[in-house]
C-alpha cells in the first residue's frame, strides 16, 4: 500500500474530480428540466407571442412596437370604431326604453364590460395614450363580446409598460391584417387557451419586439467593440507600453520575472515538444534506409533531434529554476479552472458572438459526446499523472532513506 | 493638500479627464465612483478599501457572487497580492501595503493602471458575465470537468487510506462519467428538437430559429422581463466601455503624472517576500515528468547517434569523392534542417489555426451551411476526434509508465502490497 500521505493526495484528487462531474451533473440537469417544460404543452396566459402566420413586409418593418400602426391597420380601425359606434346606437335605441342612464361612449362601455382595463389602462404614457388606446379598445371590446374572460383577464390586456408582453402589444397594429382576412371575427388568434405546444405551432412564435431592438443593439455593440479591439488606437497602445516600461524602471524588482501564466505556456510548450520529439525519434529509429543517402538523412535528423532536446532540457531547467523561487503552497480560497491539457490556450479572445452550426440531432450528440469523452480523458490523465508522481516521491523518498540508513 | 491647478493648456483636456475615469468606473462591475480615483492619487486612506475590492474582483478567478462579496477585506488584500505577485507585478511597495485598507491607495491605483496597460480588463470582465441569449457550447475544453477548488481536506489526516476505498472511488467516477453521458445526449436531442419546432420564427435570419433562452421568454414573460433588463444593463456597460476605449489616451497621460509622484523604489534587497502564488498549478511535479522523459530520450539518441555515426564514417570512407557527392550530402542537410525547423515551430507557436476559445452559439442548420467565421459541427468533431486519439495514446503510455514504477516500487520496497493502478 502507498503510504498515507501519497494515497491521501490520490483520494483528494479523486474527490476534485468527483465533485466536478457532480456539478456539471447538476448543470445538465436543470437545463434538461427547461427544456422538457419547453416541449410540454405550455400554460396558456395568453401573453405569448402569438401570431397569424405572418405577411413578409409587416416582420421586417414594426421599429417602433405597437405604437404607431400603419395608415392602413388604422384606417380598418376606423372602420371598426364606427362600425362598434353604431352597434352602440342601435343597441342605446333598443334598450332606452327600459333605462335612462346609458353608457354611450364606447369607452365605458368597454369598462362595463372588462373591468380589468381600467386597471391596467391608467399608468399610460401620454404620447402613446392616445394612439394605443384608442387602437386597442375597440379591439378589445370586440374581444370581450365573443369571448368570455377567461381565468386571468387583466392578462389579456395590454399594459403599455410591460414591452414584453408582446403578444398583444404587437397585435395592436396585426389586428388589420386579421381583419383583412377574416372580416369582424378575431384572427386566429387563441381564443380558448388551448394547450400550446412547441412542436405544433412553434414555428408560430414571433420574439417581442423590445427585445429584438434590445438584442441588436447589444449585438452591434459586441461588434463595435470587436472591431474597436483590433484596430487599437496607435496613441493608447503607445502610452500603455511608456506606462508599463515606466512602471517597469521606477519600481524595485530587478527584472520582469515570469507571470504564472508564462511559465505554464512554456510549460506546455515544451510538454507538446516533447511528445512530438519522442514520436519522431521513434520513427527515425524504427525507418529501415535504402541507400547510403536515406541512411545518411536519418543520421542528420537523428542528430539534430538530440540536439533539439538538449535544448528543450536546458529551457525545462531554467523554468524549474523559475519556478523554485515561488514557495508553491496552495491557495487557500478557490483556484482557477484546471486548464485542460488539450486545450490551446491563450488565443485571441473575439468579443462577437460566433456560430456552431450542425445539422442533425445525431451530429449534435457526437459532438457533444465526444467532448465530454475528451474532458474525461483529461481527468484520467491527470489522475494517472498524480499516481506517477506520487509514486516518484515515494522512490525518491526511500531511496534517501536507504542512503542515509 | 491643495489640489494641483489645471493649466488653462490642458483646459481641453480638463473635461476629458474626469470623463474617461467615469467611462472606466462604469465599465467594471461595480466601479468605484470617479473620485475614489482622484482621491488615490493624492494617496488619501479613504480610497483603499474600494480599490482593494475593485482589485479583487478584477483578478479573481471565480465569478461574482455572494460568496465574494462576503470576504474580509483582509484577505481580498491578501489575495490580491499574491495574485498580482504571480502575474509578476514588479512594484515592491504594494507588496509590503497594510491589509486592513487604512493606508496605499496610491499604490493600488498603479496596480490597477498595470493590469488596465496589460490586456483588456473591462472586456474581458464583461465577457465573463455576458448574457448568452443562444445555446451556447464551448469549443475549446478549459472549463469542460475543471475542478472547482483545491482538493478540499474531506477526511482529516487519518490512518493509512484503504486501496479498497480509492476503488471505490474510482469506480463512482465511472459511474458519474456516463450519467453525464446519457444526460448529455438526452439534452443534446432535446435541444435539437426545440430548435427544429422553432425554425422560421427568428428575426435574425442567420440563425433561423429559436434557443431555449428565447422560448423560455416567450413561455415565461416574467423571466422574459428579467432577461431584457440584463441585456439592457450588458448593453450600458458596453456604451461604457467604448467610451472608455476612445477616451483612453488621456488616462495614460494622468496616469504617468499619478506615477511620478512616487518616489522611485530602491532596489530589491537580496530576500523576495514570499507569497501564496493564486496559480499554484504548474506543480513541480508535472515538469519533472517531461524532464524525466527527455532525459531517458536524450539517453537513447546518444547511443544510436553515435552507432549510426561510426557505421557511416565507416560506409563513407569506402565511397568515392567529388563535388556531386558532397553537392548530395549540402542537399540532405538542408532538407533535414527544413523539416526540423517545421517540427520545432509545431510547439513554438501556440497552435496556429486554434480552434477560437470561448462560447458558441448553436445553430441547426438542414444544410449544415456556415459562415467564415463559423464553425461546422462536422469539422469540429474531426478535431475532436484526434484528440482524442492523441489522449488515448498518452493515457497508455502513462498507465504503463505508472505500472513500470509500481513495479520497481515492489521491487526496492520489500513488503509492498501492490494496488492497482486507476483509470484502467
Amino acid at each position: 500500500m502507498l503510504p498515507a500521505d501519497c494515497s491521501r493526495r490520490l483520494v483528494a484528487e479523486l474527490q476534485g474530480a468527483l465533485d466536478a462531474c457532480a456539478q456539471r451533473q447538476l448543470q445538465l440537469e436543470q437545463s434538461l428540466r427547461v427544456c422538457r417544460r419547453l416541449l410540454q404543452a405550455w400554460e396558456p396566459t395568453g401573453t405569448w407571442a402569438w401570431e397569424p402566420p405572418p405577411e413578409p413586409e409587416t416582420n421586417e418593418e414594426d421599429p417602433l412596437p405597437a405604437c404607431t400602426p400603419s395608415p392602413q391597420d388604422l384606417k380598418e380601425l376606423e372602420f371598426l370604431t364606427q362600425a362598434l359606434e353604431k352597434a352602440v346606437r342601435v343597441r342605446r335605441r333598443i334598450t332606452k326604453a327600459g333605462e335612462r342612464n346609458k353608457a354611450p361612449s364606447l369607452k365605458s362601455r368597454s369598462i362595463v364590460t372588462s373591468p380589468g382595463t381600467t386597471a391596467s389602462t391608467p399608468p399610460q404614457s401620454p404620447g402613446q395614450a392616445g394612439g394605443h388606446a384608442s387602437d386597442t379598445r375597440p379591439t378589445k371590446g370586440l374581444r370581450q363580446t365573443t369571448v368570455p374572460a377567461k381565468g386571468r383577464p387583466e392578462r389579456w390586456l395590454p399594459s403599455v409598460r410591460d414591452r414584453t408582453r408582446a403578444g398583444i402589444g404587437a397585435r395592436a397594429p396585426r389586428p388589420g391584417a386579421g381583419l383583412r382576412n377574416q372580416h369582424m371575427a378575431p384572427s386566429a388568434a387563441p381564443q380558448a387557451p388551448e394547450a400550446f405546444t412547441l412542436k405544433e405551432k412553434g414555428h408560430l412564435l414571433r420574439l417581442p419586439a423590445a427585445f429584438r431592438k434590445a438584442a441588436s443593439q447589444n449585438s452591434s455593440l459586441w461588434v463595435q467593440l470587436s472591431s474597436m479591439q483590433t484596430s487599437d488606437s496607435m496613441d493608447a497602445a503607445a502610452a500603455k507600453t511608456q506606462f508599463l516600461q515606466n512602471i517597469q524602471t521606477a519600481s524595485g524588482g530587478s527584472q520582469p520575472r515570469l507571470s504564472a501564466a508564462e511559465v505554464e505556456a512554456e510549460a506546455r510548450r515544451l510538454r507538446k515538444a516533447c511528445s512530438l520529439l519522442r514520436l519522431r525519434v521513434r520513427e527515425e529509429l524504427s525507418a529501415a534506409p535504402m541507400d547510403w543517402m536515406q541512411e545518411y538523412r536519418c543520421l542528420l535528423t537523428l542528430e539534430g533531434l538530440q540536439a533539439m532536446v538538449g535544448q528543450c532540457l536546458q529551457r525545462l531547467q531554467e523554468l524549474r529554476a523559475a519556478v523554485a523561487e515561488r514557495p508553491p503552497l496552495p491557495c487557500p480560497v478557490g483556484r482557477p479552472p484546471r486548464a485542460s491539457p488539450s486545450c490551446g490556450g491563450g488565443a485571441e479572445p473575439t468579443w462577437s458572438p460566433r456560430l456552431l452550426v450542425y445539422s442533425s440531432t445525431q451530429e449534435l450528440q457526437t459532438l457533444a459526446a465526444l467532448k465530454l469523452q475528451v474532458a474525461v480523458l483529461d481527468q484520467q490523465i491527470h489522475l494517472e499523472k498524480v499516481l506517477l508522481e506520487e509514486e516518484m516521491g515515494v522512490q525518491q523518498r526511500s531511496a534517501a532513506l536507504r542512503r542515509t540508513g | 493638500m491643495r489640489r494641483r491647478r489645471v493649466d488653462p493648456a490642458a483646459g481641453a483636456r480638463a473635461g476629458a479627464l474626469p470623463e474617461a475615469i467615469a467611462a472606466l468606473s462604469r465599465s467594471l462591475p461595480s466601479g468605484p465612483s470617479p473620485e475614489i480615483f482622484r482621491r488615490a492619487k493624492f494617496d488619501r486612506p479613504e480610497a483603499t478599501s474600494a480599490l482593494w475590492q475593485l482589485l479583487f474582483r478584477v483578478l479573481s478567478p471565480l465569478p461574482a457572487g455572494n460568496a465574494l462579496a462576503s470576504i474580509a477585506l483582509e484577505v481580498q488584500a491578501r489575495l490580491v497580492k499574491s495574485a498580482l505577485c504571480s502575474q509578476g507585478y514588479p512594484r515592491l511597495a504594494l507588496a509590503q501595503l497594510p491589509e486592513d485598507g487604512s493606508q496605499g491607495s496610491r499604490e493600488l491605483l498603479l496596480a490597477l493602471s498595470w493590469l488596465l496597460a496589460r490586456g483588456p480588463v473591462p472586456e474581458q470582465m464583461l465577457a465573463q458575465t455576458r448574457v448568452p441569449l443562444g445555446d451556447e457550447m464551448t469549443v475549446c475544453q478549459c472549463e469542460a470537468l475543471a475542478s472547482l477548488g483545491p482538493p478540499a481536506p474531506h477526511m482529516e489526516a487519518e490512518g493509512p487510506v484503504d486501496v479498497r476505498h480509492v476503488q471505490w472511488l474510482m469506480g463512482k467516477l465511472r459511474f458519474r462519467w456516463r450519467q453525464l453521458v446519457s444526460s448529455q445526449q438526452e439534452q443534446c436531442a432535446l435541444l435539437s428538437k426545440i430548435h427544429l419546432y422553432t425554425r422560421g420564427c427568428h428575426s435574425d435570419q442567420n440563425l433561423g430559429h429559436l434557443s431555449v433562452t428565447e422560448a423560455e421568454m416567450l413561455r415565461d414573460p416574467e423571466g422574459g422581463q428579467k432577461l431584457l433588463r440584463t441585456l439592457e444593463r450588458e448593453s450600458r456597460r458596453l456604451e461604457a466601455v467604448l467610451a472608455w476605449r476612445r477616451a483612453e489616451p488621456v488616462f495614460w497621460q494622468w496616469m504617468d503624472t499619478v506615477l511620478g509622484t512616487c518616489t522611485p523604489e530602491a532596489p530589491a534587497a537580496a530576500s523576495q517576500p514570499t507569497f501564496l502564488p493564486w496559480v499554484p498549478e504548474c506543480g513541480d511535479g508535472e515538469l519533472e515528468l517531461v524532464v524525466r522523459e527527455l532525459q531517458t530520450l536524450e539517453e537513447e539518441l546518444r547511443e544510436a547517434v553515435e552507432r549510426r555515426r561510426v557505421a557511416w564514417e565507416a560506409k563513407a570512407r569506402g565511397c568515392g569523392r567529388g563535388p556531386e557527392w558532397s553537392a548530395t550530402r549540402r542537399a540532405s542537410r538542408e532538407t533535414v534542417e527544413k523539416e526540423l525547423g517545421a517540427l520545432q515551430r509545431c510547439w513554438e507557436q501556440d497552435s496556429g489555426p486554434a480552434p477560437a476559445h470561448g462560447p458558441h452559439r448553436l445553430v441547426r442548420r438542414e444544410d449544415g451551411a456556415a459562415g467564415d467565421r463559423d464553425l461546422r459541427a462536422a469539422e469540429l468533431i474531426r478535431t475532436l476526434r484526434s484528440q482524442e486519439a492523441c489522449l488515448e495514446a498518452v493515457l497508455r503510455q502513462l498507465q504503463g509508465q505508472c505500472r513500470q514504477e509500481l513495479a520497481r516500487l515492489a521491487g526496492a520496497l520489500p513488503g509492498l502490497i501492490w494496488i492497482l493502478p486507476p483509470g484502467r
